[in-house]
């Protein structure tokens, strides 16, 4: 069941424009650039910086309390990071270049001779393993990152000097695609999400065989993330920037409402790298809930001592718990599944060994932590946004902490926001979380021909995460 | 390129080049004088460890009104220009302060953190110059044009006196303030009472009735000559304790003993105890302890001590309290206490032994 909100007319001369998306990237860039200057030069302290308030607090909110859970992945295609590349590569900003031609180093972006075609993404790292690596990197200076203004300035610094780079480098948005830690995630939860970008009818592109939808046309330029739509049955790689809205010339794409969560019912072919996201997003969200919102200040200020003996301590226990711990215990709940549940059928063309379907069982059961890892993300998110985001009035008016009254909020006291009911948000957020969690466990149990019992194991894991986290919060 | 995407362009550009010039260029808009004539002078207030004040020298020009913008990067701080009559209690890190300042006199006034903000907060202090001609500009060497007093630090309510100015009384006394510690040889059983001291009506001497006089004397030896005294053979050992006591304390006004109090919150509590008993949170382990000679007291005073109390006349007290040092981790406060806050701090001391 699903709505083509795209056929909606006004609805689609919005889409298949550019305006809008335009539109959201320069408000975005506005404030990423504000966020830069003002974690250049402003106050170190983050609670009156507008860097560390508009990124950390209202960006990351927004992220993960609105934009994931409705919209995917939607951020991405208006993420101000990409844009000057993709501008560069595009050779412009609002119009399609005819054929919706890129440009790269090797292609004359810069009108020497052309030495040949764009440069490929290298082979091995077409896969998000480099994204989850990159998250995990990010996370061992998070404590640092999330409240130094210089330091979230110098982050965001690297991450658009990289994806410049890599745009100059490689075509279309390779660095969002293959790199970006934040990009991982975002497109792992985002399968949660109402909206989504599919093909109306998979026969039509059957038989189109020019592909502008891949390749780009008049109208607009190839998927920017080397998707065909056809083959799209996630949000996960879907930035929905409406490219192929725009290239289809048979009008066989369509934005549409769906049931949130539909991309999580097919548990079988799953990939090991989206796996291993949510598991360490699941270990990171522990992490950040002990040492940021714990009440243990040692811990936190071990975390930001970066570079000192104790922080390379916490390091390799960060590293231990995400990488290892916590996907070892889950790979040994499959496992034991295995042992209550049969081994179930070998995926659809595989018939590969025991190695393979232990890897493809991991992968399946690892959709529960979709739903259940977005529920923690929010909880925890939640615990710390109403909490502070009060902040957000007088960084707006003294942006850099400087004196500045610019709107008049400038001294408009911290007010912590429905603390009362924090709890009474959380709850019923890490239920649904569990309950979809544990539903899934046993359509994958089903779905990959295992027995119910197949599915205890990892449910069990699902509620032993929830309840430490509800022991965590409550205490 | 087309007309839509030369659009694009400017209106990237002018967030790329117009925004970050507006937002640097209000700034500096901001930091030029007022319509008034006011100049902005900035002061950032950051941890001793980190550089305290700065800048922590300022030249000012004497009915010249000046605006400071006071700002803390790290944690609360304070600021108190006793001089100037500033007391700003608190700046909250990535807050700016603004207090405006017109001093009338020449002089050099100092300036202070006014909350224990880390181990060496009492490090944290400035000067301003106050000069009666127009300051050099900052573009030259040096702090500004005019003699330049050199700092003696004693009791001018927060202006630093020339060497020339008022001695201070232990000073004048010479008292060797690094000598080793003091002790009563007697001491009261009970604790003593200025109102029964005051109900007893009895004449004192000269050397205790006047209070100029009297802050040479320590309390234990103005009990010796009480004691002595023929005229208060009836009193038992405790009402002359009693005695001592109001003699002490009988022309201390009470506000001047609430601004002691007050003082003494802000500035002494912190490793005294707010109970005087020696016991602060940030006397604790203090540098150079270890390196002390073994029969100094290990810690800051106990000012329930009547050993070591009463021993110590107001004058002895007086040089601790102005010089600081001994050996110990003892801030000095000449360069912050008026004279009359250095009489009222040292009063209220006494009252940690003299009850009402």
């Amino acid at each position: 069941m699903r709505w083509a909100i795209s056929d909606t007319p006004w609805v689609n001369r919005l889409l298949r424009g550019r305006w809008l998306q335009w539109g959201i990237t320069v408000l975005t860039l506005a404030v990423f650039v504000v966020v830069i200057l003002t974690g250049l030069l402003g106050t170190p302290a983050g609670n009156h910086n507008f860097g560390i308030i508009y990124v950390w607090l209202v960006w990351w909110a927004l992220l993960k309390l609105v934009l994931v859970p409705l919209l995917g992945r939607f951020w991405c295609s208006v993420c101000p990071i990409p844009a000057p590349g993709d501008w560069l590569q595009r050779r412009s900003i609002l119009i399609a270049r005819p054929g919706g031609k890129l440009y790269t180093c090797a292609t004359r972006l810069f009108r020497k001779a052309a030495r040949g075609r764009p440069r490929p993404w290298p082979r091995f790292l077409r896969n998000i393993w480099a994204q989850n690596f990159g998250f995990l990197a990010v996370a061992l200076f998070s404590a640092l990152i999330l409240t130094s203004p210089l330091v979230t300035a110098l982050t965001l610094i690297l991450f658009i000097v990289v994806s410049l780079a890599v745009s100059l480098l490689f075509e279309r948005k390779s660095f969002c695609r293959y790199l970006c830690p934040i990009g991982g995630f975002v497109g792992v939860y985002g399968q949660v999400a109402p909206l989504a970008v599919r093909v109306k009818d998979p026969a039509v592109c059957a038989t189109h065989t020019q592909k502008s939808c891949y390749v780009g046309s008049d109208a607009g330029y190839g998927c920017p993330y080397f998707n065909l739509p056809a083959r799209l049955e996630t949000n996960t790689l879907c930035s929905m920037c409406g490219e192929c809205l725009r290239t289809c010339n048979r009008d066989n794409v369509a934005f549409y409402i769906q049931m949130p969560g539909t991309d999580l019912l097919n548990t079988r072919g799953r990939r090991l790298d989206e796996a291993f996201n949510g598991l360490m997003m699941l270990a990171a969200a522990f992490v950040y809930s002990v040492v940021l919102i714990g009440p243990d200040g040692w811990l936190k200020a071990t975390a930001r001592a970066v570079g000192a003996p104790s922080w390379f301590a916490y390091a390799a226990v960060l590293l231990l718990f995400s990488a290892v711990l916590t996907p070892g215990l889950f790979w040994l709940c499959v496992r034991f599944g295995q042992l209550l549940g049969g081994d179930g059928e070998p995926a659809p063309g595989k018939t590969a060994g025991r190695g393979s379907k232990h890897a493809t069982l991991f992968a399946g059961y690892a959709i529960a932590l979709v739903p259940l890892g977005l529920a923690i993300w929010i909880a925890f998110t939640l615990s710390f946004t109403l909490t502070n985001v009060s902040y957000a009035w007088p960084a707006l008016s003294d942006p850099f902490g400087w004196g500045w009254d610019l709107f008049g909020t400038a001294n408009m006291a911290w007010t912590p926001y429905l603390t009362g009911m924090i709890s009474y948000l959380q709850i019923p957020v890490l239920l649904v979380g569990l309950a979809t969690a544990v539903a899934l466990t046993l359509r994958t149990a089903r779905q990959h021909g295992q027995r119910p019992a197949a599915a205890l194991p990892v449910s069990a894991f699902c509620t032993l995460a929830v309840v430490a986290l509800l022991t965590l919060y409550m205490a | 390129m087309q007309r839509r995407d030369r659009f694009a362009l400017l209106v990237i550009l002018a967030i790329l080049l117009v925004l970050p010039s507006f937002l640097l260029g209000y700034q500096v808009w901001r930091q030029q004088p007022t319509a008034a004539g006011i100049r902005i002078v900035n002061i950032a207030a950051r941890v001793p460890e980190q550089g305290g004040f700065s800048p922590d020298r300022l030249t000012l020009r004497a009915g010249e009104t000046v605006r400071l913008r006071i700002s803390s990067p790290d944690v609360v701080h304070g600021l108190t220009i006793p001089g100037l009559g500033v007391n700003v209690d608190e700046i909250y890190p990535g807050t700016v302060v603004e207090v405006d300042v017109t001093p009338d006199k020449p002089g050099r006034y100092a300036f202070a953190c006014t909350r224990w903000c880390g181990v060496d907060h009492w490090r944290m202090r400035g000067v301003i110059e106050v000069t009666g001609l127009t300051p050099r500009p900052p573009s030259l060497p040096g702090k500004g044009v005019g003699e330049r007093s050199p700092l003696a630090g004693e009791g001018a309510g927060g202006m630093l006196t020339s060497a020339g100015g008022d001695v201070p009384l232990y000073q004048q006394l010479g008292i060797d303030i690094d000598a080793m510690r003091h002790a009563a040889q007697v001491t009261p059983a009970t604790r003593p009472s200025i109102g029964v001291g005051a109900e007893l009506n009895a004449a004192l001497p000269p050397e205790l009735a006047d209070p100029a006089r009297r802050r040479t004397r320590t309390p234990a030896g103005a009990f010796q000559t009480l004691r002595a005294d023929l005229a208060n053979a009836a009193l038992s050992d405790d009402d002359v304790w009693s005695l001592v006591a109001w003699a002490w304390l009988k022309d201390v006004k009470p506000a001047a003993l609430a601004r002691g109090q007050t003082l003494y919150a802000r500035d002494c509590a912190a490793c005294h105890g707010p109970d005087g008993k020696g016991k602060g949170p940030a006397g604790v382990n203090l540098p150079g302890m270890a390196k002390m000679e073994p029969v100094m007291p290990k810690g800051p005073s106990d000012f329930t001590d009547a050993g070591a109390m009463l021993a110590a006349s107001d004058a002895l007290l007086q040089g601790k309290l102005l010089r600081g040092g001994m050996g110990t981790g003892m801030p000095e406060f000449g360069a912050l206490y008026s004279d009359e806050e250095q009489w009222a701090m040292i009063a209220y001391l006494r009252t940690f032994l003299f009850g009402k």
